[in-house]
Protein backbone atom coordinates (compact mmCIF):
# COMPACT_ATOMS: atom_id res chain seq x y z
CA UNK A 1 0.00 0.00 0.00
CA UNK A 2 2.73 2.45 -0.89
CA UNK A 3 2.47 6.13 -1.78
CA UNK A 4 1.38 7.19 -5.29
CA UNK A 5 4.83 8.59 -6.01
CA UNK A 6 7.12 5.66 -5.48
CA UNK A 7 10.84 5.11 -5.29
CA UNK A 8 12.70 5.57 -8.60
CA UNK A 9 14.64 2.33 -9.07
CA UNK A 10 17.42 4.13 -10.95
CA UNK A 11 18.32 5.91 -7.68
CA UNK A 12 18.71 2.69 -5.74
CA UNK A 13 19.74 0.21 -8.42
CA UNK A 14 23.17 -0.52 -6.98
CA UNK A 15 22.02 -1.17 -3.41
CA UNK A 16 18.97 -2.99 -4.75
CA UNK A 17 21.14 -5.44 -6.67
CA UNK A 18 23.36 -5.91 -3.65
CA UNK A 19 20.35 -6.76 -1.50
CA UNK A 20 18.86 -9.07 -4.12
CA UNK A 21 22.20 -10.84 -4.50
CA UNK A 22 22.65 -11.41 -0.75
CA UNK A 23 21.52 -14.80 0.49
CA UNK A 24 18.89 -13.64 2.96
CA UNK A 25 15.18 -12.84 2.51
CA UNK A 26 15.26 -9.35 0.99
CA UNK A 27 11.73 -8.25 1.81
CA UNK A 28 12.44 -6.28 4.99
CA UNK A 29 15.25 -4.25 3.46
CA UNK A 30 13.29 -3.53 0.31
CA UNK A 31 10.34 -2.44 2.43
CA UNK A 32 12.61 0.15 4.02
CA UNK A 33 13.75 1.30 0.57
CA UNK A 34 10.11 1.79 -0.47
CA UNK A 35 8.00 4.91 -0.14
CA UNK A 36 5.96 3.75 2.86
CA UNK A 37 2.30 3.49 3.83
CA UNK A 38 -0.09 5.45 1.58
CA UNK A 39 -2.73 7.84 2.96
CA UNK A 40 -5.51 6.26 0.88
CA UNK A 41 -5.22 3.11 2.96
CA UNK A 42 -4.99 4.57 6.46
CA UNK A 43 -7.99 4.24 8.76
CA UNK A 44 -9.40 7.27 10.46
CA UNK A 45 -8.87 5.91 13.91
CA UNK A 46 -5.39 7.06 14.73
CA UNK A 47 -2.77 9.58 13.71
CA UNK A 48 -1.86 9.93 10.06
CA UNK A 49 0.35 6.99 9.16
CA UNK A 50 1.36 8.21 5.71
CA UNK A 51 4.91 7.38 4.72
CA UNK A 52 5.53 4.89 7.50
CA UNK A 53 7.50 1.84 6.49
CA UNK A 54 6.80 -0.64 9.28
CA UNK A 55 6.05 -4.29 8.63
CA UNK A 56 2.28 -4.77 8.84
CA UNK A 57 2.63 -8.32 10.09
CA UNK A 58 0.33 -9.67 7.39
CA UNK A 59 2.37 -12.87 7.13
CA UNK A 60 2.27 -13.04 3.34
CA UNK A 61 6.04 -13.42 3.10
CA UNK A 62 6.12 -16.21 5.67
CA UNK A 63 3.32 -18.05 3.90
CA UNK A 64 4.84 -17.85 0.42
CA UNK A 65 8.42 -18.70 1.35
CA UNK A 66 9.32 -21.98 -0.45
CA UNK A 67 12.05 -22.74 2.05
CA UNK A 68 9.65 -22.59 5.01
CA UNK A 69 7.24 -24.79 3.04
CA UNK A 70 9.97 -27.38 2.67
CA UNK A 71 11.08 -27.12 6.28
CA UNK A 72 7.97 -26.05 8.22
CA UNK A 73 9.48 -26.92 11.61
CA UNK A 74 11.50 -23.72 11.35
CA UNK A 75 8.29 -21.78 11.83
CA UNK A 76 8.12 -23.14 15.35
CA UNK A 77 10.99 -20.91 16.35
CA UNK A 78 8.63 -17.96 16.61
CA UNK A 79 4.95 -17.15 16.49
CA UNK A 80 5.62 -13.86 14.73
CA UNK A 81 4.62 -13.55 11.09
CA UNK A 82 6.70 -10.54 10.20
CA UNK A 83 9.51 -9.96 7.73
CA UNK A 84 11.94 -9.91 10.65
CA UNK A 85 10.71 -13.36 11.67
CA UNK A 86 11.24 -14.50 8.08
CA UNK A 87 14.82 -13.23 8.15
CA UNK A 88 15.61 -14.97 11.41
CA UNK A 89 13.98 -18.29 10.49
CA UNK A 90 15.28 -18.56 6.93
CA UNK A 91 18.53 -16.60 7.11
CA UNK A 92 21.22 -17.76 4.72
CA UNK A 93 19.15 -20.71 3.50
CA UNK A 94 17.11 -18.30 1.35
CA UNK A 95 16.41 -19.59 -2.19
CA UNK A 96 16.57 -16.02 -3.55
CA UNK A 97 13.25 -16.55 -5.32
CA UNK A 98 12.17 -13.02 -4.28
CA UNK A 99 8.57 -14.20 -3.84
CA UNK A 100 8.46 -12.54 -0.40
CA UNK A 101 9.11 -9.17 -1.99
CA UNK A 102 6.39 -9.61 -4.59
CA UNK A 103 3.71 -10.40 -1.98
CA UNK A 104 4.65 -7.68 0.51
CA UNK A 105 2.05 -4.90 0.49
CA UNK A 106 4.60 -2.39 1.74
CA UNK A 107 7.15 -2.76 -1.08
CA UNK A 108 6.88 -0.27 -3.94
CA UNK A 109 5.54 -1.52 -7.26
CA UNK A 110 8.52 0.06 -9.00
CA UNK A 111 10.82 -2.29 -7.09
CA UNK A 112 8.56 -5.27 -7.84
CA UNK A 113 8.62 -4.40 -11.54
CA UNK A 114 12.38 -4.26 -11.47
CA UNK A 115 12.59 -7.72 -9.89
CA UNK A 116 10.11 -9.21 -12.36
CA UNK A 117 11.92 -7.71 -15.34
CA UNK A 118 15.49 -8.32 -14.30
CA UNK A 119 15.79 -11.04 -11.69
CA UNK A 120 13.23 -13.78 -12.25
CA UNK A 121 13.61 -16.89 -14.40
CA UNK A 122 10.28 -15.93 -15.94
CA UNK A 123 12.11 -13.26 -17.94
CA UNK A 124 13.87 -15.97 -19.91
CA UNK A 125 11.49 -15.48 -22.83
CA UNK A 126 12.66 -11.88 -23.02
CA UNK A 127 16.23 -13.01 -22.99
CA UNK A 128 15.33 -15.16 -25.96
CA UNK A 129 13.97 -12.11 -27.74
CA UNK A 130 17.22 -10.35 -27.02
CA UNK A 131 19.13 -13.34 -28.27
CA UNK A 132 17.47 -13.03 -31.65
CA UNK A 133 18.16 -15.06 -34.72
CA UNK A 134 21.08 -17.29 -35.62
CA UNK A 135 22.44 -14.71 -38.03
CA UNK A 136 22.44 -11.88 -35.53
CA UNK A 137 25.75 -11.15 -33.86
CA UNK A 138 26.16 -12.77 -30.45
CA UNK A 139 26.87 -9.76 -28.26
CA UNK A 140 28.14 -11.97 -25.46
CA UNK A 141 31.07 -12.95 -27.64
CA UNK A 142 32.01 -9.27 -27.71
CA UNK A 143 31.45 -8.93 -24.00
CA UNK A 144 33.61 -11.96 -23.24
CA UNK A 145 36.32 -10.65 -25.52
CA UNK A 146 36.25 -7.27 -23.79
CA UNK A 147 36.55 -8.59 -20.24
CA UNK A 148 38.82 -11.60 -20.66
CA UNK B 1 36.33 -42.89 -33.92
CA UNK B 2 39.84 -41.95 -32.90
CA UNK B 3 40.40 -39.99 -29.71
CA UNK B 4 44.16 -39.92 -30.15
CA UNK B 5 45.69 -36.46 -30.61
CA UNK B 6 47.87 -36.09 -33.73
CA UNK B 7 51.62 -36.38 -33.05
CA UNK B 8 52.22 -32.70 -33.87
CA UNK B 9 49.62 -31.56 -31.33
CA UNK B 10 50.95 -33.94 -28.70
CA UNK B 11 54.34 -32.34 -29.17
CA UNK B 12 52.89 -28.83 -28.81
CA UNK B 13 50.99 -29.92 -25.71
CA UNK B 14 54.18 -31.31 -24.18
CA UNK B 15 56.13 -28.16 -25.01
CA UNK B 16 53.48 -26.00 -23.35
CA UNK B 17 53.22 -28.35 -20.36
CA UNK B 18 56.97 -28.37 -19.80
CA UNK B 19 57.10 -24.60 -20.17
CA UNK B 20 54.43 -24.16 -17.52
CA UNK B 21 55.99 -26.71 -15.16
CA UNK B 22 59.60 -25.60 -15.56
CA UNK B 23 59.28 -21.86 -16.18
CA UNK B 24 55.99 -20.50 -14.88
CA UNK B 25 55.11 -22.52 -11.82
CA UNK B 26 58.40 -21.77 -10.04
CA UNK B 27 57.43 -18.07 -10.33
CA UNK B 28 54.17 -18.53 -8.47
CA UNK B 29 55.72 -17.90 -5.06
CA UNK B 30 57.17 -14.55 -6.20
CA UNK B 31 53.84 -13.52 -7.65
CA UNK B 32 51.79 -14.52 -4.61
CA UNK B 33 54.25 -12.81 -2.27
CA UNK B 34 56.70 -14.17 0.24
CA UNK B 35 55.89 -11.80 3.09
CA UNK B 36 53.50 -13.05 5.79
CA UNK B 37 51.11 -10.15 5.13
CA UNK B 38 51.41 -10.62 1.34
CA UNK B 39 52.59 -7.02 1.01
CA UNK B 40 54.86 -8.06 -1.87
CA UNK B 41 52.18 -9.93 -3.84
CA UNK B 42 51.66 -8.71 -7.38
CA UNK B 43 49.29 -9.23 -10.28
CA UNK B 44 51.76 -9.66 -13.13
CA UNK B 45 55.35 -10.61 -13.73
CA UNK B 46 58.03 -7.90 -13.94
CA UNK B 47 58.52 -6.61 -17.51
CA UNK B 48 62.06 -8.01 -17.86
CA UNK B 49 60.95 -11.49 -16.75
CA UNK B 50 58.07 -11.37 -19.18
CA UNK B 51 60.42 -10.38 -22.01
CA UNK B 52 62.73 -13.28 -21.14
CA UNK B 53 59.83 -15.78 -21.20
CA UNK B 54 58.46 -14.29 -24.43
CA UNK B 55 61.84 -14.83 -26.11
CA UNK B 56 61.77 -18.47 -25.01
CA UNK B 57 58.29 -19.00 -26.45
CA UNK B 58 59.38 -17.40 -29.72
CA UNK B 59 62.28 -19.83 -29.87
CA UNK B 60 59.82 -22.66 -29.40
CA UNK B 61 57.86 -21.29 -32.38
CA UNK B 62 54.65 -21.00 -30.39
CA UNK B 63 54.29 -17.23 -30.20
CA UNK B 64 50.92 -16.06 -31.49
CA UNK B 65 49.12 -19.40 -31.10
CA UNK B 66 45.68 -18.08 -31.97
CA UNK B 67 46.86 -15.76 -34.72
CA UNK B 68 46.71 -17.01 -38.34
CA UNK B 69 50.04 -17.65 -40.01
CA UNK B 70 49.43 -15.10 -42.78
CA UNK B 71 49.09 -12.42 -40.07
CA UNK B 72 52.38 -13.35 -38.45
CA UNK B 73 51.20 -15.81 -35.81
CA UNK B 74 51.99 -19.46 -35.16
CA UNK B 75 48.82 -20.37 -37.05
CA UNK B 76 47.74 -23.16 -34.71
CA UNK B 77 44.24 -24.47 -35.26
CA UNK B 78 41.56 -24.23 -32.55
CA UNK B 79 42.45 -27.61 -31.02
CA UNK B 80 46.11 -26.62 -30.78
CA UNK B 81 45.20 -23.28 -29.20
CA UNK B 82 42.93 -25.09 -26.72
CA UNK B 83 45.74 -27.46 -25.71
CA UNK B 84 48.10 -24.55 -25.12
CA UNK B 85 45.52 -22.50 -23.18
CA UNK B 86 44.64 -25.50 -21.04
CA UNK B 87 48.27 -25.92 -20.04
CA UNK B 88 48.78 -22.18 -19.44
CA UNK B 89 45.78 -22.13 -17.09
CA UNK B 90 47.41 -24.69 -14.82
CA UNK B 91 49.34 -21.89 -13.20
CA UNK B 92 48.27 -18.67 -11.52
CA UNK B 93 51.07 -16.80 -13.32
CA UNK B 94 49.36 -14.64 -15.97
CA UNK B 95 51.21 -15.31 -19.19
CA UNK B 96 50.08 -15.96 -22.74
CA UNK B 97 51.64 -17.17 -25.97
CA UNK B 98 50.99 -14.01 -28.01
CA UNK B 99 47.25 -13.77 -27.57
CA UNK B 100 45.77 -10.94 -29.67
CA UNK B 101 42.11 -9.99 -29.89
CA UNK B 102 40.70 -11.21 -33.23
CA UNK B 103 38.97 -7.86 -33.75
CA UNK B 104 42.30 -6.72 -35.16
CA UNK B 105 42.46 -9.51 -37.75
CA UNK B 106 39.85 -7.68 -39.85
CA UNK B 107 41.93 -4.50 -40.24
CA UNK B 108 43.25 -3.09 -43.50
CA UNK B 109 46.85 -3.74 -44.57
CA UNK B 110 47.92 -0.42 -43.06
CA UNK B 111 46.10 -1.19 -39.79
CA UNK B 112 47.68 -4.62 -39.61
CA UNK B 113 51.12 -3.08 -39.90
CA UNK B 114 50.46 -0.20 -37.50
CA UNK B 115 48.41 -2.01 -34.87
CA UNK B 116 48.20 -5.81 -35.22
CA UNK B 117 51.94 -6.43 -35.65
CA UNK B 118 53.01 -4.25 -32.68
CA UNK B 119 50.24 -5.87 -30.60
CA UNK B 120 51.49 -9.32 -31.55
CA UNK B 121 55.10 -8.44 -30.84
CA UNK B 122 54.14 -6.95 -27.48
CA UNK B 123 55.42 -3.48 -28.40
CA UNK B 124 51.95 -1.98 -28.04
CA UNK B 125 49.05 -3.18 -25.96
CA UNK B 126 45.55 -3.02 -27.42
CA UNK B 127 42.95 -1.72 -24.93
CA UNK B 128 39.58 -3.14 -25.94
CA UNK B 129 37.10 -0.41 -24.97
CA UNK B 130 33.60 -1.77 -25.37
CA UNK B 131 31.96 -1.13 -22.02
CA UNK B 132 31.09 2.27 -20.56
CA UNK B 133 30.66 3.64 -17.05
CA UNK B 134 27.09 2.89 -16.00
CA UNK B 135 26.57 0.48 -18.87
CA UNK B 136 28.47 -2.73 -18.41
CA UNK B 137 25.73 -5.17 -19.37
CA UNK B 138 24.63 -4.25 -22.87
CA UNK B 139 27.45 -3.81 -25.37
CA UNK B 140 25.05 -2.65 -28.08
CA UNK B 141 23.77 0.37 -26.12
CA UNK B 142 26.88 2.48 -26.65
CA UNK B 143 26.71 6.10 -25.55
CA UNK B 144 30.12 7.29 -26.78
CA UNK B 145 29.38 9.31 -29.90
CA UNK B 146 31.55 9.68 -32.98
CA UNK B 147 30.33 12.60 -35.08
CA UNK B 148 31.34 12.83 -38.73
CA UNK B 149 33.18 16.06 -39.49
CA UNK B 150 34.44 16.22 -43.08
CA UNK B 151 36.76 13.27 -43.60
CA UNK B 152 37.27 12.80 -39.87
CA UNK B 153 35.27 11.62 -36.89
CA UNK B 154 35.10 13.48 -33.57
CA UNK B 155 34.80 11.22 -30.52
CA UNK B 156 33.21 12.37 -27.27
CA UNK B 157 32.47 10.22 -24.25
CA UNK B 158 33.98 7.76 -21.80
CA UNK B 159 34.85 4.08 -21.96
CA UNK B 160 36.03 1.30 -19.66
CA UNK B 161 38.63 -1.28 -20.59
CA UNK B 162 39.67 -4.42 -18.74
CA UNK B 163 42.77 -4.91 -20.90
CA UNK B 164 46.15 -4.83 -19.25
CA UNK B 165 47.87 -1.47 -19.72
CA UNK B 166 51.47 -1.05 -20.84
CA UNK B 167 53.92 1.75 -21.63
CA UNK B 168 52.75 1.98 -25.20
CA UNK B 169 49.19 1.26 -26.17
CA UNK B 170 46.31 2.02 -28.48
CA UNK B 171 42.59 1.84 -27.85
CA UNK B 172 40.06 -0.16 -29.83
CA UNK B 173 36.99 1.97 -29.23
CA UNK B 174 33.41 1.03 -30.05
CA UNK B 175 31.44 4.21 -30.77
CA UNK B 176 27.97 5.09 -31.99
CA UNK B 177 27.95 6.81 -35.39
CA UNK B 178 25.12 7.70 -37.76
CA UNK B 179 25.87 4.48 -39.65
CA UNK B 180 25.66 2.37 -36.47
CA UNK B 181 28.22 0.86 -34.10
CA UNK B 182 31.72 1.56 -35.43
CA UNK B 183 35.15 0.50 -34.13
CA UNK B 184 38.04 3.00 -34.10
CA UNK B 185 41.73 2.52 -33.50
CA UNK B 186 42.94 5.42 -31.36
CA UNK B 187 46.66 5.95 -30.78
CA UNK B 188 48.03 6.72 -27.33
CA UNK B 189 49.10 10.25 -28.24
CA UNK B 190 45.93 11.32 -30.06
CA UNK B 191 44.88 14.78 -28.75
CA UNK B 192 41.70 14.56 -26.68
CA UNK B 193 42.35 10.95 -25.57
CA UNK B 194 43.27 10.42 -21.93
CA UNK B 195 43.70 7.27 -19.87
CA UNK B 196 43.23 6.92 -16.12
CA UNK B 197 44.05 4.00 -13.83
CA UNK B 198 46.19 0.98 -14.52
CA UNK B 199 48.85 1.55 -11.87
CA UNK B 200 50.31 -1.64 -10.50
CA UNK B 201 48.84 -2.81 -7.23
CA UNK B 202 50.89 -4.61 -4.64
CA UNK B 203 49.78 -6.64 -1.66
CA UNK B 204 46.75 -8.78 -1.12
CA UNK B 205 44.61 -6.60 -3.37
CA UNK B 206 46.97 -7.22 -6.30
CA UNK B 207 44.82 -9.75 -8.18
CA UNK B 208 41.77 -7.50 -8.13
CA UNK B 209 41.17 -6.02 -11.54
CA UNK B 210 39.97 -2.47 -11.89
CA UNK B 211 38.94 -1.18 -15.28
CA UNK B 212 40.93 1.50 -17.04
CA UNK B 213 38.98 4.68 -17.69
CA UNK B 214 39.35 6.09 -21.17
CA UNK B 215 38.09 9.62 -21.79
CA UNK B 216 37.57 11.16 -25.24
CA UNK B 217 37.04 14.87 -25.50
CA UNK B 218 36.75 16.22 -29.04
CA UNK B 219 39.15 13.48 -30.03
CA UNK B 220 39.64 13.69 -33.81
CA UNK B 221 40.14 10.42 -35.68
CA UNK B 222 40.78 9.97 -39.38
CA UNK B 223 38.34 7.78 -41.30
CA UNK B 224 41.24 5.45 -42.17
CA UNK B 225 41.37 4.46 -38.50
CA UNK B 226 37.93 2.90 -38.66
CA UNK B 227 38.40 -0.82 -38.11
CA UNK B 228 36.44 -2.81 -40.67
CA UNK B 229 33.52 -0.90 -42.13
CA UNK B 230 31.74 2.04 -40.52
CA UNK B 231 28.55 0.87 -38.82
CA UNK B 232 29.58 -2.78 -38.96
CA UNK B 233 31.58 -3.19 -35.80
CA UNK B 234 29.52 -6.22 -34.80
CA UNK B 235 30.82 -8.04 -37.86
CA UNK B 236 34.39 -7.83 -36.58
CA UNK B 237 36.14 -11.09 -35.80
CA UNK B 238 33.02 -13.02 -36.80
CA UNK B 239 35.09 -15.85 -38.16
CA UNK B 240 37.18 -16.30 -35.02
CA UNK B 241 35.00 -15.32 -32.04
CA UNK B 242 32.99 -18.58 -31.63
CA UNK B 243 36.25 -20.55 -31.53
CA UNK B 244 37.55 -18.14 -28.89
CA UNK B 245 34.66 -19.18 -26.67
CA UNK B 246 35.86 -22.79 -26.90
CA UNK B 247 39.40 -21.66 -26.09
CA UNK B 248 38.11 -19.85 -23.00
CA UNK B 249 36.38 -23.06 -21.94
CA UNK B 250 39.76 -24.78 -22.31
CA UNK B 251 41.07 -22.30 -19.71
CA UNK B 252 38.38 -23.57 -17.31
CA UNK B 253 39.60 -27.11 -17.93
CA UNK B 254 43.17 -26.05 -17.10
CA UNK B 255 42.05 -24.43 -13.83
CA UNK B 256 39.99 -27.53 -13.01
CA UNK B 257 42.97 -29.82 -13.59
CA UNK B 258 45.11 -27.77 -11.28
CA UNK B 259 42.38 -27.79 -8.62
CA UNK B 260 42.31 -31.59 -8.86
CA UNK B 261 46.10 -31.68 -8.54
CA UNK B 262 46.02 -29.48 -5.42
CA UNK B 263 43.13 -31.43 -3.92
CA UNK B 264 44.95 -34.72 -4.47
CA UNK B 265 48.10 -33.39 -2.83
CA UNK B 266 46.05 -32.14 0.11
CA UNK B 267 44.17 -35.43 0.45
CA UNK B 268 47.49 -37.30 0.61
CA UNK B 269 49.12 -34.97 3.12
CA UNK B 270 46.28 -34.03 5.50
CA UNK B 271 45.39 -36.21 8.45
CA UNK B 272 42.29 -36.25 10.56
CA UNK B 273 41.42 -38.50 13.52
CA UNK B 274 44.75 -40.28 13.05
CA UNK B 275 44.01 -41.26 9.49
CA UNK B 276 45.05 -39.82 6.12
CA UNK B 277 42.04 -38.03 4.71
CA UNK B 278 42.33 -39.77 1.34
CA UNK B 279 41.20 -42.96 3.05
CA UNK B 280 37.82 -41.46 3.84
CA UNK B 281 34.98 -42.39 1.56
CA UNK B 282 33.63 -38.87 1.04
CA UNK B 283 37.07 -37.54 0.10
CA UNK B 284 37.50 -40.34 -2.43
CA UNK B 285 34.04 -39.54 -3.79
CA UNK B 286 34.96 -35.86 -4.08
CA UNK B 287 38.18 -36.66 -5.97
CA UNK B 288 36.39 -39.07 -8.30
CA UNK B 289 33.66 -36.55 -9.06
CA UNK B 290 36.19 -33.80 -9.75
CA UNK B 291 38.04 -36.13 -12.12
CA UNK B 292 34.78 -36.97 -13.92
CA UNK B 293 33.97 -33.27 -14.37
CA UNK B 294 37.46 -32.54 -15.68
CA UNK B 295 37.30 -35.42 -18.11
CA UNK B 296 33.87 -34.52 -19.44
CA UNK B 297 34.69 -30.83 -19.84
CA UNK B 298 37.94 -31.69 -21.56
CA UNK B 299 36.32 -34.02 -24.07
CA UNK B 300 33.64 -31.44 -24.83
CA UNK B 301 36.29 -28.80 -25.45
CA UNK B 302 38.29 -31.07 -27.73
CA UNK B 303 35.23 -32.13 -29.70
CA UNK B 304 34.07 -28.54 -30.26
CA UNK B 305 37.59 -27.50 -31.25
CA UNK B 306 37.81 -30.41 -33.67
CA UNK B 307 34.50 -29.38 -35.24
CA UNK B 308 35.67 -25.76 -35.51
CA UNK B 309 38.80 -26.93 -37.29
CA UNK B 310 36.66 -28.86 -39.76
CA UNK B 311 35.05 -25.54 -40.67
CA UNK B 312 31.66 -26.38 -39.17
CA UNK B 313 29.40 -23.82 -37.53
CA UNK B 314 30.00 -24.21 -33.82
CA UNK B 315 27.81 -21.55 -32.22
CA UNK B 316 25.81 -24.20 -30.38
CA UNK B 317 28.77 -26.41 -29.46
CA UNK B 318 30.65 -23.37 -28.19
CA UNK B 319 27.66 -22.38 -26.06
CA UNK B 320 27.36 -25.93 -24.67
CA UNK B 321 31.04 -26.14 -23.87
CA UNK B 322 31.15 -22.78 -22.17
CA UNK B 323 28.06 -23.54 -20.15
CA UNK B 324 29.35 -26.89 -18.97
CA UNK B 325 32.98 -25.95 -18.38
CA UNK B 326 32.07 -22.81 -16.42
CA UNK B 327 29.65 -24.67 -14.20
CA UNK B 328 32.01 -27.62 -13.81
CA UNK B 329 34.90 -25.48 -12.60
CA UNK B 330 32.65 -23.83 -10.01
CA UNK B 331 31.36 -27.17 -8.77
CA UNK B 332 34.94 -28.41 -8.59
CA UNK B 333 36.05 -25.36 -6.59
CA UNK B 334 33.21 -26.15 -4.21
CA UNK B 335 34.00 -29.89 -4.08
CA UNK B 336 37.66 -29.12 -3.34
CA UNK B 337 36.52 -27.49 -0.11
CA UNK B 338 35.18 -30.88 0.97
CA UNK B 339 38.66 -32.33 0.60
CA UNK B 340 40.13 -29.49 2.64
CA UNK B 341 37.37 -29.74 5.23
CA UNK B 342 36.62 -26.05 4.98
CA UNK B 343 37.52 -23.06 2.85
CA UNK B 344 39.88 -24.56 0.30
CA UNK B 345 42.57 -21.96 0.53
CA UNK B 346 44.78 -19.99 2.78
CA UNK B 347 45.51 -16.46 1.68
CA UNK B 348 48.68 -16.35 -0.37
CA UNK B 349 48.44 -19.90 -1.69
CA UNK B 350 47.87 -20.65 -5.41
CA UNK B 351 44.55 -22.20 -4.45
CA UNK B 352 43.17 -18.78 -3.51
CA UNK B 353 43.67 -17.37 -6.99
CA UNK B 354 42.50 -20.56 -8.69
CA UNK B 355 39.23 -20.44 -6.80
CA UNK B 356 38.86 -16.73 -7.52
CA UNK B 357 39.24 -17.53 -11.21
CA UNK B 358 36.73 -20.34 -10.98
CA UNK B 359 34.20 -17.95 -9.48
CA UNK B 360 35.05 -15.12 -11.87
CA UNK B 361 34.34 -17.38 -14.83
CA UNK B 362 30.75 -17.67 -13.75
CA UNK B 363 30.34 -14.03 -12.86
CA UNK B 364 28.54 -13.35 -16.09
CA UNK B 365 25.43 -15.23 -15.00
CA UNK B 366 23.26 -13.55 -17.62
CA UNK B 367 25.71 -14.65 -20.27
CA UNK B 368 25.39 -18.27 -19.11
CA UNK B 369 21.63 -17.88 -19.28
CA UNK B 370 21.99 -16.92 -22.92
CA UNK B 371 24.25 -19.88 -23.63
CA UNK B 372 21.38 -22.04 -22.38
CA UNK B 373 19.11 -20.31 -24.82
CA UNK B 374 21.42 -20.83 -27.78
CA UNK B 375 21.35 -24.54 -27.01
CA UNK B 376 17.59 -24.62 -26.29
CA UNK B 377 16.80 -22.77 -29.51
CA UNK B 378 18.64 -25.38 -31.55
CA UNK B 379 16.92 -28.24 -29.75
CA UNK B 380 13.49 -26.68 -30.31
CA UNK B 381 14.30 -26.09 -33.95
CA UNK B 382 14.87 -29.80 -34.29
CA UNK B 383 18.65 -29.98 -34.26
CA UNK B 384 18.46 -33.06 -32.01
CA UNK B 385 20.78 -33.57 -29.05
Amino acid sequence: MPLPVQRDVKEIEVILNQILGTRCPPVARLRLLSSGFGTAHSLNIAENLSGHKECLGCGNCVDICPFLSREPYRRQRTEQRTSMALESTVGEDCDLCHACVLVCPQVDTTIKHYIVNHRLVEVMSRLEERLGDVDEPDLDLFLEEAIS
Amino acid sequence: MDFELPEELKMIQKLARDFVTDRLRPLERDLLGRAADQSDARAALPAEKEAELTALVREMGLWGVGVPEELGGAGLDTLGACLVEEELSRTVVPFHFGDVTPFLFDGSQMQRERYLQPALSGAKRPLVALLEPGNTGDPAAVRLKARRDGDDYVLNGRKLSFSRPGDDYFALVFAATEAGLTAFLVDKDTPGFTLRGGGERRGWLAPLREPLELAFRNCREMAENVLGEAGKALELGKKWLPARRVIRAARCVGVARRLLEEATAAAQSLESFGQSVYKKANIRAALAEIAAYVRAARLMVYEAAWQADKGELIARQAALVRLYATQAVQTIADRVSHVFGGPPYLAGQPMARLCQRALADGAVELSLERQRHVVARDIIQGAGD
